[in-house]
């Protein structure tokens, strides 16, 4: 497995910022989640965004996503204001579909849904659509799944079909809530090989959360350690470190960093 | 049977809140709507309550007022308190039943019209009636099929279908006060108690049979037709209510559609 700060990747600094966050509050039901972030990521990266339960990961996604309302500060993605037009360059993977097996909703009618080309489905025959998809998104594999009742897929093949479905709105940036929440360990190792040459063969701008440090530590290439403030940021080898780790979820966590010593200064935030 | 006009008129009602009926509640039982029908259908009680109150002789109006009443205030509850949807749904169903039946009963010279309205009657519906169906049948499914990729994207996951640009809550708006004018204009033929199966049984029965939602969509549709046309012709030969006879007829084709979905999947394709 190769060390995400072997492949060569831009750096941090040295690229313009393609999401920006700049003093965000955000309090829901009477508690304040983010307490004040500010982020610049740069295009083209595999960026991790990591934390104990309540830390704010998933609002701040969705905040990225314009779905969570600020009560103050400001978030800008390539330098403009979330609006629809920017919005569109941004492909959203849920942690999971609440979907009634009721629904008979087949995987190709739900890819057909992500592009304007298909969106005519109910009136075009299946090899029509098919021609589509498949060629949209050769690279997850979802030909054997077309077929399927979407309500009945397995963890690791939905998450693949979320991920073609994301594909398909040809995202500049990708955001994925818990991508493995429910998928052994393989199944998650391959998934995010396949995140990472995703990135690699389109250039995109990767924003997960995970709970699953030893995932984040072999395939992100920036890592924010968040408790509703930014605790520390940087490469996973600076940032995935007892101390580090200990200054976010406020424990000792293990960091699972194999055969790498971590030797990297914090970068501890402002705030 | 059908040279008579009471029958022509139930006929083609029918022909349109049947299908309608079904085509809809593919989307209502996928995102657990039919409690929320059910309540609608429930609080029209108080609307006919209050319509012949007021005077009104064909409480139709203040019948569909008062359900869009319910709808606004079950969808402002739902979105402005923590309560747990179906308290909100028990509490909103109970209390305008309770209205309904106290303000009936405090009528004078009430003749139990009230019964037509609770089962279903064919013989109560009006040419008003039948043109109502017909405007909602065409208006109601052109804007189902004409937001049926946006509709169907809210319906799997509305945060995924509003980062797709979806304008999930004007959606969701458009299809509540759909929902409660096909609940509200089905209860002459179904009665407020049973209108909810046209919009749950069809839809269940189908998903036995399809493989995508396409299929569920059709399957439903004809389904829904050929209850709603049934119970009709049931309800005049066997001089029954035409609210349960649809019901049962709807419930003949699910427990079939069920039989037959468990056939198929016993033989390896």
């Amino acid at each position: 497995m190769n060390h995400p700060s072997d492949s060569g990747k831009p750096q941090a600094n040295h690229s313009p910022p393609v999401i920006e966050a700049r003093g965000v509050f955000v309090t829901i039901s009477g508690h304040s989640i983010l307490k004040g972030v500010d982020l610049s990521i740069p295009g083209g990266q595999v960026v991790a965004l990591i934390g104990p339960n309540g830390s704010g990961k998933t609002t701040l996604l969705r905040a990225l996503l314009g779905l969570q309302s600020l009560d103050q500060g400001e978030i800008r993605l390539f330098g403009q204001p979330l609006d629809r037009k920017v919005l569109h360059r941004v492909a959203y993977v849920p942690q999971k579909l609440a979907l009634e097996s009721g629904f008979a909703l087949s995987v190709r009618e739900f890819l057909a849904l992500a592009s304007d080309r298909t969106r005519h489905w109910f009136w075009r025959r299946h090899a029509v659509l098919d021609d589509v998809l498949i060629s949209a998104v050769q690279e997850v594999r979802v030909e054997e799944l077309l077929n399927r009742p979407l309500a009945k897929l397995s963890g690791g093949q939905l998450q693949r079909v979320m991920v073609a479905f994301a594909l398909l709105r040809q995202p500049d940036i990708l955001l994925l809530d818990e991508p493995m929440a429910g998928v052994d360990a393989p199944g998650e190792d391959t998934f995010y090989g396949l995140i990472g040459d995703l990135q690699r063969s389109r250039g995109l701008t990767v924003v997960l959360v995970s709970h699953d440090l030893s995932m984040v530590y072999r395939h992100a290439t920036i890592v924010y350690a968040l408790n509703g403030v930014i605790c520390c940021e940087g490469r996973p080898e600076e940032v995935m470190n007892a101390e580090s780790l200990r200054r976010a979820y406020g424990i000792h966590v293990s960091p699972y960093q194999h055969h790498h010593q971590p030797h990297g200064h914090l970068h501890p935030h402002a705030h | 049977m059908l040279t008579e006009p009471h029958m022509q008129r139930a006929f083609l009602t029918a022909l349109c809140m049947g299908p309608l009926c079904a085509l809809m509640g593919v989307f209502v039982t996928a995102r657990r709507m039919a409690f929320f029908s059910d309540t609608i259908s429930h609080g029209a009680l108080a609307g006919v309550a209050l319509g012949f109150w007021m005077g009104f002789a064909d409480p139709t109006v203040p019948m569909i007022a008062f359900s869009l009443l319910v709808a606004g205030i079950l969808v402002w509850l739902q979105e402005n308190t923590e309560l747990l949807s179906d308290t909100i749904l028990a509490v909103v169903l109970s209390g305008s039943v309770a209205l309904g039946i106290v303000i009936l009963s405090s009528l004078k010279g009430y003749r139990g019209e009230i019964q037509s309205y609770l089962f279903g009657d064919i013989l109560a519906i009006g040419w008003g009636d039948l043109k109502l169906a017909l405007v909602l049948l065409l208006v109601v499914s052109l804007g189902l099929f004409v937001n049926l990729s946006r509709l169907t994207l809210v319906t799997a996951h509305p945060e995924l279908a509003h980062s797709c640009g979806v304008p999930v809550r004007l959606l969701n708006y458009l299809f509540v006060v759909a929902l409660t004018l096909v609940v509200t204009l089905s209860i002459r033929l179904l009665g407020i108690i049973l209108v909810t199966s046209l919009l749950v049984i069809p839809p269940a029965a189908s998903r036995s049979l399809s493989r995508n939602l396409r299929q569920q969509i059709c399957y439903s549709v004809i389904l829904g037709l050929v209850s709603s046309v049934g119970g009709v012709v049931g309800s005049y030969h066997f001089d029954a209510p035409c609210g349960p006879m649809i019901v049962l007829v709807c419930l003949g084709m699910f427990i079939g559609a069920f039989l037959i979905g468990r056939f198929k999947e016993r033989i390896p394709s």
